[in-house]
C-alpha cells in the first residue's frame, strides 16, 4: 500500500461538494480503499481513472445532499421580498423613476463608450499577421526636439530583409499624388505605390481578382470606394485606366483586383495599389539605395513577434550607415510597432501610414462615463436612504420574525439588482436607439453595438453587478445594523440628517458644474475658432490648383476679363494647400522650416500684411537670392535685425528682405511654424490664387467653373473659395461643442432628477411638521426658507469647490485638444453656477409652492 | 412497504450480506459478488441497492473501526434483519415452488 499517493484533489472536491455530510465517511473509505488497492494491482493512473469513473458512479439520489431551497418558506420568503420591492417602488413612483430612468441613462452613456473603445480597439487587428508585422519609425531632431518618424530612409528595407534572419519579408510604400482617368472620370487621386509582399502582410480580403497580381508592373488594384467611384458596380477586372503622374510621365494600368470594403476600425488603407517599381514614374531622380531619399513606410514581417528585440539590437549598424550620408537629419536610434498596437502609437508618429487621436484623448470618453455612472450611482444611494426611512416598519417587523442582518443585507441587494437590471435593459434600448446614433452623429463615426460580442455580454454583467452592488451596498449595511426594538420605539430616525447624502449631492452638484462650464466654454471656443484671424483675408480669396505654368497662363488670362476680380497671383505652394521643406542653416545650428514658392504679387492677392523691409519686385528674375520670412522665423531663429540678415539654404547665401505676419499654413490644430517664401518660377506655377471684390467671392467662382470647364474638360477642378479649405478641422471643432453639449445636457438631467427626488422625499418625510407649522400660521415665506435652509449651505459649498475644479479641469481639456485655444475665461464657470442654481430655486419653489397650496389637514391625517 | 419484493441484484447484495457476516461492507460485498458470479460490478450499485435495503428494513446496519486502508475512515457494517431473512426465504421458496411445477416434458427435446 501506498500511503504517499493521495486521491485526486479535483474528483474529491466534487464528490465532497455533492455528497450528504452524514454518509461522506463511509462512501469517501469504500472508493478510497478501492484506489489503494488499484495502485498497487494497476497501476497509479489506472486507479486514478477507476476512482474518478467511481465518482461520477456514485453521483445518485441516495449520495446528494438535499438543496436547502427546496424548503417551503424560502420560496415564500423570496414572493415576498419581490412584492415588497414591486409595492414600495409603486409607492414612489416619482423616486423608482428617477431611480431606474436615471440609471439607465448612465448606463446607456457606459454603453456608447463601450462602442467607441471597442471600436478604437479594434482598428487594424482584422490584418492576419498583425502581430508579426511592424512599422520602422526612427528619432531625429529635425526641429530641436527629438521626434519620431515613419518615413524611413530608402535603402533599409532591402537591406533589413537580407541582413535579418528573422524578417521573413519586407513591404516599402510610396505616396504619390496623381491623376487617374477612366473615360468621362478624371479625379486627383492618392497613388500608393508597394511592393507586392505589402497584400501579403497587411491581408485586406479582395472582392475580385488576385492580390499576387501585383507582381506585375502594369497592374493596380482598387479599392471598393474607388471601384465604384469609376465603374459603379460593374466588374472592373481587365479594365485599363491611365495615370498622369505630377512628373508629366503617364501610362495605362490594367485593374487586376478590387478589395472588399474596408472595416470601420481601420486607418490603414488605399485607394490605388501599383508596383513599387512605379515610384521612378512619379520621381524620376528616386534611388532606392540612397539614404537621402525616404519612402512613405518600411513594413516588416518577423516570424516569430518576439524576435523583434533581436532585430532593434541590430539597427545600430544602420544608424552608422546613415549618418554620414544623410547628415543633415541624423537618425538618433530606431524603433518598431506591430500593426496590432500601432493605432495607440500613431499620434506620436511623424509622416506615419497612420493617423489617430493621441493617448489623453483617449482617457476623455471613459473618464465621463465613468463620470456618468457615478452621478446616477449618488442619486441612486440618496433615494434608496431616503426611501428606507419609509421602510423602516419592514425592516423592524422582518428583524421581529427572525430575519438577521445577512438576510435585510441580501434582500435590499438583490432589490436592488433587480432594478439595475431593468435599468440595464432601458439602458440598451437607449443606447441603441437613442445615444449610439446620437452620438455617432456628432463624432461621424459609424458604430453598432454587436450582440454576438462576447465581451459585449462580460462587460453588461459587470456593469450590472458592480452598479448593483456599489449603489446597493451602503444602503442595504446601514439599514440591516438598525435595532428592531430602536425601531418601533421610533428612536432610530435617520435620512434626514445623513451627512453622506449631502457629501453625495455635493459630488453631483460639482459634476453638473464641471460638464456645464465645459459645455459653455467649448461653445465659446467654437465661436473663437471660427473668428480666429488666419493671418491673412481668407473670406475674399479664391484659388484654382493648375497642373503646369502653361495652364496657369490660360486660367489667368480669362479670368483677368473678370471685372469682380482685384488681384491674381500664380504661385507654386499655397497656404492651406501646400508647402515643402527646406533647412536653413545658421552658422550655430540647423532648423527645418516650411518653404513656399511664391510670385510678387501673392503677399497682396492674400491680403498677407508686410511688417518690415519690402516684398519681391515685380520684374521677372529679380530677388532670386532673396527671402521673405514670417514673424515666427524671426523669434525662433532669434534674429533681432532680421532685413538684411544672411543664412545658407542648400550652401547658397540668402538674404532677408522682408517679414510678413505669420499666417496659418495648416489648421489652427497645428502651430505655426517658421516659414520662408521665395520667388517661383513662372513654369512651376500650380495654383492661381485670386482676391474678389468684398461680396463678389462667389460670382467669381461660379464664372471661374464655367471657365474652367470650357478650358480643361478632361481636369477635375482642384479649387474654390479659399475659406472652405479647412471646412474638415471646423466640422471637427462643431463636433467638440456638440459632444460638450450633449454631456452637459445629460449630466444636468442627472443631477437635476437626483435633487428634485431628494428634496421631494425630505419634504413629504417632513409634511407633518409642515402642516402643523402653517397651522400655527407659518407663511409660505417660513416654510420656503425652512425648506431651503439646509440645501443653501450645501450647495455654497458645492459650488465653492466645483468653480474652480471645473475652470482648471476644462482649461486643460481645452489646451489638450486646441493648439490656440480660446483663452480661458470665467462665463463658463458662472453660466455654470446660474444654471445650478436656478435648477435648485425652481425644484425647491415647485415643492414649497405644493406644500403651501396643501391643506394642512391632509397632512395631519397621512401616516 | 411499497415495493416488498427484490429485485435481482439486490438479492445477490442481500445474500452476499449474509455469507459475510459481520464483515459485511460495500468493498468485500462487490468483491465477494465479483468473485462469485463472475461479473463486475460497481461499488456504487451495490451502495445504492444497501442503502434502499436498509431503507426496506431488510438491512440494519452499524460503523465500524476506523481504518488505515480506508483513509482512516470508518465502514458502514450490515447485517440482515428477520424481515430480510424472510424476504430470502420467500423469494427462494417461489422459485423452488416454481421450479417444481415444471414438468419433464418441457425438458424433453429429443422430441423435435
Amino acid at each position: 500500500m501506498s500511503k504517499n499517493h493521495k486521491v485526486p484533489a479535483v474528483p474529491h472536491a466534487f464528490f465532497k461538494w455533492y455528497c450528504k455530510r452524514d454518509r461522506y465517511e463511509e462512501l469517501h473509505g469504500d472508493l478510497e480503499e478501492f484506489f489503494y488497492e488499484n495502485i498497487t494491482e494497476r497501476g497509479l493512473l489506472r486507479a486514478r481513472l477507476y476512482y474518478l469513473s467511481d465518482i461520477i458512479r456514485c453521483c445518485q439520489p441516495y449520495a446528494w445532499k438535499k438543496p436547502k431551497v427546496y424548503s417551503n418558506a424560502h420560496i415564500i420568503m423570496i414572493r415576498n421580498y419581490f412584492k415588497t420591492a414591486l409595492r414600495s417602488a409603486l409607492r414612489n413612483p416619482l423616486s423608482s423613476f428617477i431611480n431606474v430612468f436615471g440609471l439607465s441613462v448612465a448606463i446607456g452613456i457606459c454603453l456608447v463608450v463601450y462602442a467607441f473603445m471597442k471600436n478604437d480597439a479594434d482598428i487594424d487587428r482584422f490584418h492576419e499577421h498583425k502581430d508579426k508585422v511592424f512599422l520602422t519609425t526612427f528619432y531625429a531632431d529635425r526641429n530641436g526636439d527629438l521626434d519620431q518618424y515613419g518615413a524611413t530612409p530608402a535603402p533599409l528595407a532591402k537591406m533589413l530583409e537580407q541582413d535579418q534572419p528573422h524578417i521573413e519579408k519586407v513591404g516599402r510604400l510610396k505616396n504619390s499624388n496623381v491623376v487617374v482617368k477612366y473615360g468621362d472620370h478624371v479625379f486627383y487621386e492618392l497613388l500608393k505605390s508597394v511592393d507586392p509582399e505589402f497584400l501579403e502582410m497587411l491581408t485586406f480580403p479582395l472582392k475580385w481578382g488576385d492580390p499576387g497580381s501585383l507582381k506585375d508592373l502594369n497592374s493596380v488594384i482598387l479599392s471598393e470606394n474607388a471601384s465604384v467611384k469609376y465603374f459603379g458596380d460593374k466588374n472592373p477586372l481587365g479594365e485599363e485606366i491611365l495615370i498622369k503622374y505630377n512628373s508629366g510621365e503617364k501610362k495605362f494600368f490594367k485593374v487586376t483586383g478590387v478589395a472588399k470594403a474596408f472595416p470601420d476600425a481601420r486607418i490603414i488603407d488605399f485607394n490605388f495599389l501599383v508596383n513599387f517599381e512605379n515610384v521612378w514614374l512619379a520621381d524620376p531622380a528616386f534611388d532606392s539605395r540612397d539614404w537621402r531619399d525616404y519612402v512613405g513606410a518600411t513594413l516588416i514581417q518577423l516570424d516569430d513577434p518576439a524576435a523583434i528585440d533581436d532585430v532593434k539590437a541590430g539597427m545600430e549598424k544602420y544608424r552608422e550607415l546613415q549618418n554620414p550620408v544623410g547628415s543633415d537629419w541624423a537618425i538618433a536610434s530606431f524603433d518598431f510597432h506591430s500593426i496590432h498596437n500601432l493605432h495607440y502609437s500613431s499620434a506620436d508618429i511623424i509622416n506615419g501610414i497612420s493617423n489617430d487621436t493621441t493617448s489623453a484623448g483617449r482617457l476623455v470618453l471613459p473618464i465621463i462615463g465613468l463620470f456618468m455612472l457615478a452621478l446616477a450611482c449618488f442619486n441612486y444611494i440618496n433615494m434608496a436612504i431616503g426611501s428606507a426611512a419609509k421602510r423602516l416598519k419592514e425592516i423592524g417587523v422582518r428583524k421581529v420574525i427572525g430575519a438577521n442582518k445577512g438576510r435585510v443585507v441580501v434582500q435590499f441587494l438583490a432589490e436592488n439588482i433587480f432594478m439595475t437590471f431593468f435599468a440595464l435593459l432601458i439602458g440598451i434600448i437607449l443606447s441603441v436607439t437613442l445615444f449610439l446614433p446620437w452620438f455617432g452623429g456628432i463624432s461621424d463615426m459609424q458604430m453598432d453595438l454587436s450582440l454576438m460580442d462576447a465581451n459585449l455580454w462580460v462587460f453588461l454583467i459587470s456593469l450590472l453587478l458592480v452598479t448593483g452592488i456599489i449603489s446597493g451596498a451602503y444602503p442595504a449595511f446601514y439599514i440591516a445594523r438598525f435595532q428592531a426594538v430602536k425601531i418601533f420605539k421610533g428612536s432610530t430616525r435617520f435620512g434626514k440628517k445623513n451627512p453622506l447624502t449631502k457629501v453625495f449631492l455635493a459630488f453631483q452638484l460639482i459634476l453638473a458644474c464641471i460638464t456645464i462650464t465645459g459645455a459653455v466654454t467649448f461653445t465659446q471656443n467654437t465661436q473663437y475658432q471660427s473668428e480666429r484671424s488666419w493671418g491673412y483675408n481668407q473670406e475674399e480669396t479664391l484659388y484654382a490648383t493648375v497642373t503646369n505654368g502653361q495652364a496657369h497662363d490660360q486660367l489667368a488670362a480669362v479670368m483677368s476679363q473678370n471685372p469682380d476680380i482685384v488681384s491674381m497671383a500664380g504661385t507654386t505652394h499655397h497656404l492651406g494647400r501646400g508647402y515643402s521643406q527646406a533647412i536653413v542653416q545658421l552658422p550655430e545650428r540647423k532648423y527645418e522650416v516650411i518653404e513656399m514658392y511664391v510670385s510678387p504679387q501673392y503677399f497682396e492677392t492674400m491680403g498677407l500684411p508686410l511688417k518690415h523691409g519690402r516684398t519681391f519686385e515685380q520684374t521677372p528674375l529679380s530677388d532670386q537670392q532673396a527671402l521673405v520670412v514670417n514673424e515666427t522665423f524671426v523669434r525662433r531663429l532669434g534674429l533681432s535685425e532680421p532685413v538684411d540678415h544672411i543664412v545658407n539654404i542648400d550652401s547658397t547665401r540668402y538674404q532677408i528682405i522682408g517679414v510678413v505676419k505669420d499666417a496659418h499654413a495648416y489648421n489652427f490644430g497645428n502651430p505655426i511654424r517658421p516659414t520662408i517664401y521665395r520667388v517661383a518660377l513662372k513654369d512651376n506655377y500650380y495654383f492661381l490664387t485670386m482676391q474678389a471684390r468684398p461680396g463678389k467671392q462667389i460670382e467669381v467662382l461660379n464664372d471661374m467653373k464655367e471657365e474652367w470647364l470650357k478650358l480643361f474638360p478632361e481636369e477635375p477642378l482642384l479649387g474654390g473659395l479659399q475659406e472652405d479649405v479647412w471646412t474638415g478641422y471646423f466640422e471637427r471643432v462643431d463636433s467638440y461643442e456638440r459632444f460638450n453639449k450633449a454631456i452637459a445636457m445629460v449630466a444636468v438631467l442627472l443631477a437635476g432628477l437626483g435633487l428634485y427626488g431628494l428634496v421631494s422625499l425630505n419634504v413629504s418625510g417632513r409634511i407633518r411638521e409642515f402642516s402643523i407649522r402653517k397651522v400655527l400660521g407659518a407663511s409660505r415665506k417660513h416654510i420656503a426658507s425652512n425648506i431651503a435652509r439646509q440645501y443653501t449651505v450645501l450647495t455654497i459649498i458645492a459650488l465653492l469647490i466645483g468653480a474652480p475644479v471645473s475652470y482648471m479641469l476644462v482649461e486643460a481639456e481645452l489646451n489638450l485638444l486646441f493648439v490656440y485655444a480660446l483663452p480661458m475665461n470665467f462665463y463658463g464657470v458662472i453660466m455654470a453656477l446660474l444654471v445650478l442654481v436656478s435648477v435648485l430655486i425652481f425644484v425647491i419653489g415647485t415643492r414649497v409652492f405644493k406644500v403651501s397650496r396643501a391643506n394642512p389637514v391632509n397632512g395631519l391625517r397621512t401616516e | 412497504m411499497g415495493r416488498s419484493h427484490l429485485g435481482e441484484f439486490e438479492e445477490l447484495v442481500l445474500l452476499t450480506v449474509g455469507v459475510l457476516y459481520d464483515d459485511a461492507y460495500a468493498v468485500a460485498i462487490t468483491k465477494e459478488i465479483a468473485n462469485q458470479s463472475g461479473r463486475s460490478v460497481a461499488v456504487s450499485a451495490v451502495h445504492k441497492s444497501l442503502y434502499r435495503l436498509e431503507e426496506k428494513g431488510m438491512l440494519k446496519s452499524r460503523l465500524g473501526e476506523a481504518e488505515s486502508k480506508r483513509g482512516g475512515k470508518r465502514k458502514r457494517l450490515f447485517n440482515i434483519t428477520p424481515f430480510g431473512k424472510k424476504a430470502i426465504d420467500e423469494s427462494m421458496d417461489l422459485r423452488v415452488h416454481l421450479r417444481n411445477q415444471i414438468s419433464d416434458l418441457a425438458f424433453n427435446w429429443q422430441a423435435d
